[in-house]
């Protein structure tokens, strides 16, 4: 199985990092900077194809690692050439343009597989099996939080740009609205309220969501664009009946470096660091290959993506509107 | 100066008591109730004086009183309290109506008596520090909070707890007021909008009221903040629950956890860890204002008004719940 990777940032180049560690073969890259794309091919023998359409007809998957409102039109171009696809979280920057991905996969017999990594994240992992196990009982009051600081781009920062990315409510705090409804199940109604809408000239961005679910559970997700470089921090609390659980990356981080400061410098996008034999996302990347190849369905489908972003915008309409959002009835 | 505690209802007169006994120049008289057993196995554990009625205790004449009935009969006490020309601090939340909270506050006004509101975290030495900071100017513009205000059943203390017409609701109203009162103390603004979702899931064949719940408020100056007030912590969590809350400005984060201050104690014969809290006693710190107000003649801290405007606010998500919507306040 021949795997063509579409973006070398960040995540193009972890999940080639990824990619390496099962059987599948990296075919190359193709991407807007070259430099980085030559790099990665040297680095895994592979190829840096002129275009997307060269990388498509040479390769048997096509993981889609590019900025949220370039995964439509490439998944369309990958599935009407009839190859596999990993798409990066969100999985569109609509619901509608989401809905014809899943479409055109589907008519095409191609499988559509979403990069919600925090479902792969040990700790996240864990504390949904217990739920699902019923070690704590029914959820009741489930709170989520993911913060770090606002990315930066060397050139072009479309994390910034709405109309690309969505801002922080799809890109970051979606992995927590994923989450949630993988712990309680479908969510009914979204009450959001951002400071990138309410105070548009802001430096930094915090939101966030009460999430209704269908259950009678709600959850609580914020997430912020807010904190110095390099922080990175997740919190996790899930109340049942019958139980706590709670996770904050911070008290669970087993290193803690107190060195003097070498320089200013800082990655581009925060990072959580947890030591671990294998890195949450080689662990969705494994289980992707184990779904291409053995026809199985991964822990998360194209479906689940497509949820997520529902609520993601039905957040993002509610922060505009300062109304409750109903979830099924986000159709843009 | 004369103070005495008018019902045991509340579990806080329990400290209460000891934090009066602490104060210098204070004389703790003793404690009326009118559950006459409660009165006296208190009376008894504290070696206090039992009065036969609140009457007999006001007929005392004492400078003050310490108001810790059930909620809904805070009104008849400090209402009492007013016409016998005696300063009043009242447990929190003030009352479980706003005409009840407005007519004690009015029954104070007219007496010239001081009417306090039981908000011991105006007085939590970190909270005190966020707020000198905020005022310096040193920490930027507030944009948000995302707060908690968490704890396990009340019941397990106090049967009335979870009774809806003398507590006036459940998590809702036990555990909004204090963090909505933070904030307007901090932001000195106004709530002008309130959404909340409540649930009941925890010890739902235990109590009929609502044991879970998420609010979302929005201040007359933009700023918006959730606050968790479920009572969603476990009976053999290592604490009763928390506050927290994480205040995002301009300049990025300030995380705040108030009872942080702790030692982590594992025993033998209680076979689960638990905290033991060594930060500074906001109880005594609030009583002592009390005392110091009357005995300066200054306003107190805290006044009616603010115990009246964290009513409205949790009445207000009562509505919202109800809804599925935002409440605006009039």
């Amino acid at each position: 199985m021949k795997v063509g990777i579409v973006g070398v940032g960040f995540m193009g180049a972890t999940h080639a990092a990824a990619w390496a560690e099962t059987p599948a073969v990296i075919g190359g890259f193709v991407a807007e900077t070259a430099p980085e794309a030559q790099r990665l091919a040297a680095n895994y023998g592979a190829r840096v194809y002129p275009d997307l359409a060269a990388l498509i007809a040479d390769v048997d998957v096509v993981d889609i690692c590019t900025p949220t409102h370039l995964h439509h039109p490439m998944a369309l171009q990958a599935a009407a050439a009839g190859k596999h696809i990993v798409c990066e979280k969100p999985l569109a920057r609509t619901v509608a343009q989401g809905q014809a991905m899943i479409a055109a996969c589907r008519q095409a017999g191609v499988k559509l597989l979403v990069a919600h990594v925090v479902r792969f994240f040990p700790e996240y992992a864990l504390a949904r099996r217990m739920v699902a196990n019923g070690d704590i009982g029914r959820p009741a009051v489930i709170r989520l939080a993911r913060g770090s600081f606002r990315p930066k781009k060397p050139v072009g920062n479309w994390f910034l740009d709405f109309e690309k990315s969505g801002g922080m409510m799809l890109d970051l705090m979606i992995h927590d609205f994923d989450y949630a409804r993988w712990v309680a199940g479908e969510v009914e109604s979204v009450l959001a309220k951002s400071v990138g809408h309410l105070r548009p000239g802001a430096a930094i961005d915090y939101g966030m969501a009460i999430l209704t679910h269908v259950s009678g559970a709600l959850s609580h997700v914020a997430g912020a664009w807010a904190y110095p470089p390099p922080t990175f921090r997740t919190r996790l609390e899930i109340a049942g009946e019958a139980g706590l659980i709670e996770f904050d990356s911070d008290a669970a981080a087993p290193i803690q470096m107190l060195l003097q400061k070498a320089s200013g410098e800082s990655p581009d996008v925060g990072l959580p660091a947890s030591p671990l034999s294998e890195s949450p996302y080689t662990t969705q990347i494994k289980e992707f290959y184990a779904a291409l190849t053995e026809d199985r369905p991964a822990r998360v489908s194209a479906e689940d993506g497509l949820a997520a972003v529902r609520i993601a915008l039905a957040a993002i309409e509610s922060a505009r509107t300062g109304k409750a959002v109903r979830v099924a009835e986000v159709t843009q | 100066m004369k103070i005495g505690l008018l019902s045991f209802a509340h579990l806080h007169a329990e400290a209460y008591i000891q934090n009066l006994r602490a104060l210098p120049g204070v004389e703790m008289i003793g404690l009326a109730d009118e559950d006459r057993e409660r009165g006296q196995r208190f009376a008894a554990q504290f070696d206090a004086r039992l009065f036969d009625s609140y009457a007999a205790l006001l007929a005392e004449k004492p400078d003050g009183v310490v108001v810790c009935s059930e909620n809904n009969k805070h009104r008849p006490l400090v209402e009492m309290a007013a016409s016998a020309g005696v300063h009043v601090l009242s447990e929190k939340p003030l009352a479980t109506t706003l005409e009840d909270a407005r007519a004690m506050i009015e029954a104070c006004d007219r007496a010239g008596v001081k009417l306090m509101t039981a908000f011991p975290m105006r007085f939590s030495t970190p909270l005190l520090e966020v707020k000198a900071q905020l005022d310096a100017g040193s920490l930027g513009q507030v944009y948000c909070f995302n707060a908690t205000n968490q704890g396990g059943l009340p019941k397990r203390h106090r049967a009335w707890f979870v009774d809806k017409e003398l507590a006036g609701g459940g998590a809702v109203m036990d555990h909004t007021v204090h963090l909505a009162d933070i904030m307007r103390w901090y932001l000195n603004s106004e709530v002008v909008e309130v959404y909340a979702q409540t649930n009941r899931i925890f010890y739902a064949e235990e109590v009929d009221v609502e044991t879970g719940g998420l609010l979302m408020l929005t201040f007359a100056n933009g700023v918006f903040a959730s606050i968790d007030c479920s009572w969603s912590k476990p009976p053999y969590y290592p604490t009763w629950g928390g506050l927290t809350f994480e205040m995002v400005t301009e300049r990025g984060a300030v995380l705040v956890d108030a009872f942080k201050q702790n030692l982590t104690i594992y025993r033998h014969d209680l076979k689960r860890p638990v905290w033991g809290h060594w930060g500074s006693d906001a109880n005594q710190a609030m009583l002592a204002d009390f005392v110091a107000a009357i005995r300066d003649d200054r306003p107190p801290r805290v006044s009616g008004m603010d115990g009246y405007r964290a009513v409205e606010v949790a009445l207000a998500a009562y509505q919202s719940a109800a809804t599925g919507q935002p409440v605006r306040l009039s």
